[in-house]
């Protein structure tokens, strides 16, 4: 039998291609390894992201779902919570034991209860809903509160940019 | 296309060096001589064996280890560069033993290094992938023997060539292949243990304490070979600088694991003791699956204070990292069992308090948020030596816990006295918690136990801050119910001429507002309630009250009349609802007409001197 965090991955995995949240497609990198997925989030409608593919890499650790996975995109991003590097920065994302930035409640951090799924579906209410109060990208998070038609310029660069136009 | 390249070149090269030299000394000892003596052959040379051991590793990663995955080539190349920074600081300290023998051990033992590496990382890669075949067990035993061989033949040698001609870099050597031999007795524990836990069907319970044992000793061992190492080399050469950042690292991994250690045991030991096991109905009552690992509960299952139940192996892996509930983040560490099992076991508390106090607080029915505050009030006021902590500590930490409707936001379900049907009586059978003492009231004695920075003024602090503290609570329970009840009531029926008279006259004092509010109540009640609740309510009223050793009512009524006073001051709600509010917490009394008419009298005299 396998692994605890193999048995779970290859649980989630299956529950998402059986029943895969709009917009959000997800699975390992290979057959091989589960512990590396890709997935590919459409931007929400009705934001700046609208209409955007954006993919993206989780990276588990061996001990998921005790810790949580880690997140970047792959693609150029331009938000506040998304470092230059595309690693992202939600509190999902963090364990619950750290607090980097100080002023999170333990009770939105990473727990087992969390999911593959309900991280990328926190992924998509951040680009619907970017939270400057701890940006890991300073000078997006400056644009978004102070200049946001700039931002919202930007944004759509972007978008354009992930679907090759 | 490129290696091949340059193989040849080097080759070309290398034949070159050697054709040269033949010819110009026709024998083969001139030669090699004349060979080691010209800078440019001997650099061909080089060149030409770092080439032969290149293709040597690409042989054996072949025949061991197959493709390399992307990160473990990541992750060989970083320890690679800082493994060769060592060495570099290694050679300045063996800078007189400095030639070719030496550089080819260094070289083996870089070489020797790296496969260690790849060893592990393979073993690990195999908890991470679902599809190892028989070549990959094949590939692994055979590497790993391999490597033990290899270890211990050349420990062998160090060890021989020491004791033959006295300390020489041999020492290093040897060192580094215990060290070396540590991780390969280190991965093939790791290795047996995925392996068996692979070809069982069931999760193999053990298999994390076993690994965490594991990590221990082997820690243990490597700190113990690098103190006696760096001893040896301090007493011999000098400060051995690039044994340095291993031994950092191998400390701190000890120091980790035995962290590990003392929490698996704790956890352990908390499971073992502190959380029931999961019945079978309540597994039937829950969905039955697991939130950490997403699978049924078929075999043992533990029950958290709050309610929820986990695999006990999950729950035990995830309590070595954090003390709380998955899934409502509860503290599990701060939280007494007897007192958060609301539904569950009430009979089993009400037990627990009865063997501390037996004629006090008789078995109550209802399960009321206060019984619980009230009784765990009344633990921690009465332990007389504060010292055994454990009881104080949870009679206040249960008070974060222990009303799971409150903002506290357990998703527990509404206990049973919210029955629409009965709205009026369900608060009324505990009075509120007593109020925390006045300061001003305090005598010399009190106030000198509160001053001063010993354990024992401490602990007075903290039990006087708890009091405030369970007041708190308490009213925010208070004010959860209530909502709950007037949001299920038809509207309440206040005799409005009384209410109005007062305030006018009142100097805005909420507490007189409160003890009209009892007033009126008192006759809400009369005309609602049947005789034999008033009866029920007295005699309760009579066993509460003993505790203060005051058993006429009035006084007792007024021990409660700052928290109705309280509750309805900080909501500064509209004025009908927090008349309600105090209509209500004030008929908990459930006095009778003439206690009643004893403080109608009282308050009159009040407002006549005011
Ligand atoms: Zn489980
Ligand atoms: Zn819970």
């Amino acid at each position: 039998m396998a692994g605890q965090a193999l048995r779970r991955l290859m649980a989630e995995y299956k529950q998402l291609s059986i029943n895969p949240p709009e917009g959000i497609l997800a699975g390992p990198v290979s057959e091989e390894n589960f512990f590396e997925w890709e997935a590919l989030i459409s931007g929400p409608a009705d934001t700046v992201f609208e209409g955007g593919l954006f993919p993206a890499k989780l990276v588990f650790p061996s001990d998921y779902p005790l810790n949580p996975p880690k997140m970047s995109f792959l693609c150029e991003m331009f938000h506040p919570n998304i470092f230059p590097d595309g690693r992202v920065c939600i509190s999902i994302l963090h364990s619950p034991g750290d607090d980097p930035l100080g002023y999170e409640s333990s009770s939105e951090r990473w727990s087992p209860v969390q999911s593959v799924e309900k991280i990328l579906l926190s992924v998509v209410s951040m680009l619907a809903e970017p939270n400057d109060e701890s940006p890991a990208n300073v000078d997006a998070s400056k644009m978004w509160r102070e200049n946001r038609e700039e931002f919202n310029k930007t944004a759509q660069r972007i978008v354009r940019k992930t679907l090759g136009l | 296309m490129r290696s091949i390249l340059i193989f040849l070149t080097s080759a070309v090269l290398s034949a070159g060096v050697i054709a040269n030299a033949v010819i110009q000394k026709k024998q083969f000892y001139p030669s090699v001589v004349y060979i080691s003596k010209s800078n440019p052959s001997m650099a061909v040379i080089y060149f030409q064996s770092l080439i032969l051991v290149l293709m040597l590793g690409k042989l054996m990663r072949k025949i061991f280890l197959g493709t390399l995955r992307a990160a473990e080539f990541e992750h060989l190349m970083e320890r690679f560069w800082y493994a060769l920074t060592e060495t570099c600081l290694a050679f300045t300290v063996f800078r007189d033993d400095f030639n070719p023998k030496f550089i080819a051990l260094f070289t083996v033992l870089l070489f020797l290094k790296s496969f260690h590496w790849l060893a592990e990382d393979r073993v690990d890669y195999m908890e991470r992938s679902p599809v190892i075949g028989w070549v990959f067990h094949i590939r692994v035993a055979g590497l790993l023997s391999v490597l033990g061989f290899l270890d211990y033949l050349l420990i062998m040698y160090a060890y021989q060539s020491t004791i033959a001609k006295g300390p020489t870099v041999q020492l290093v050597f040897g060192f580094e292949y215990a060290i070396l031999i540590t991780m390969v007795a280190n991965t093939t524990i790791k290795y047996v243990l995925h392996a068996s836990e692979l070809r069982s069907d069931t999760p193999w319970e053990n298999k994390a304490v076993f690994l965490l044992y594991t990590e221990l000793v082997i820690g243990l061992i490597r700190v113990i070979l690098y103190i006696v190492f760096v001893f040896l080399m301090v007493k011999i050469y000098t400060l051995p600088l690039f044994a340095f950042r291993p031994m950092y690292y191998t400390i701190r991994n000890f120091k980790k694991a035995l962290n590990d250690v003392i929490l698996s045991r704790r956890a352990i030991h908390n499971m073992n003791t502190l959380y029931p096991d999961a019945t079978a109905e309540e597994l039937a009552l829950s969905d039955n699956i697991c939130i950490i690992c997403r699978e049924d509960m078929v075999s043992s299952s533990k029950k958290l204070p709050c309610g929820h139940i986990f695999h006990t192996l999950c729950l035990r892996s995830w309590f070595q990292r954090q003390q709380t509930c998955p899934t409502c983040r509860l503290n599990i560490l701060r939280t007494p069992i007897t007192a958060t099992q609301p539904q569950a076991q009430p009979a089993a508390n009400n037990n627990a308090n009865q063997n501390v106090r037996p004629n006090e607080a008789p078995p109550v029915p209802q399960q009321n948020p206060f019984l619980n505050l009230l009784n765990d009030n009344r633990l921690g006021n009465q332990v007389p030596n504060p010292s055994s902590s454990s009881s104080v500590s949870s009679a206040t930490t249960t008070t974060t816990s222990t009303h799971p409707g409150a903002p506290f936001g357990a998703p527990i379900p509404p206990p049973p006295f919210f029955f629409p049907s009965m709205p009026f009586m369900a608060p009324y059978t505990i009075p509120p918690p007593p109020m925390p003492q006045n300061l001003e009231q305090l005598t010399e004695e009190e106030l000198r136990a509160i001053e001063g920075n010993e354990r024992r003024h401490v602990e007075e602090r903290i039990k006087l801050l708890r009091n405030v503290q369970t007041m708190l609570n308490a009213s925010a329970a208070l004010m959860n119910q209530y909502q709950m009840v007037v949001a299920n009531l038809p509207p309440p029926p206040i005799s409005l001429p009384l209410q109005q008279q007062q305030p006018q006259q009142s100097s805005s004092s909420s507490s007189v507002a409160a003890e009209t509010a009892e007033q009126q109540s008192t006759k809400v009640e009369n005309v609602s309630l049947t005789k034999e609740n008033d009866n029920k309510n007295e005699v309760k009223l009579e066993d509460v009250g003993s505790e203060d050793e005051t058993i006429n009512k009035p006084s007792t009524s007024r021990s409660s009349e700052p928290t109705s006073s309280k509750t309805a001051t900080t909501l500064d709600s509209p004025s009908t609802t927090s008349t309600f509010i105090a209509n209500e917490s004030s008929t908990i009394n459930g006095e009778t007409n003439e206690a009643n008419e004893i403080r109608k009298r009282r308050l009159q005299k009040f407002l006549q001197s005011d």
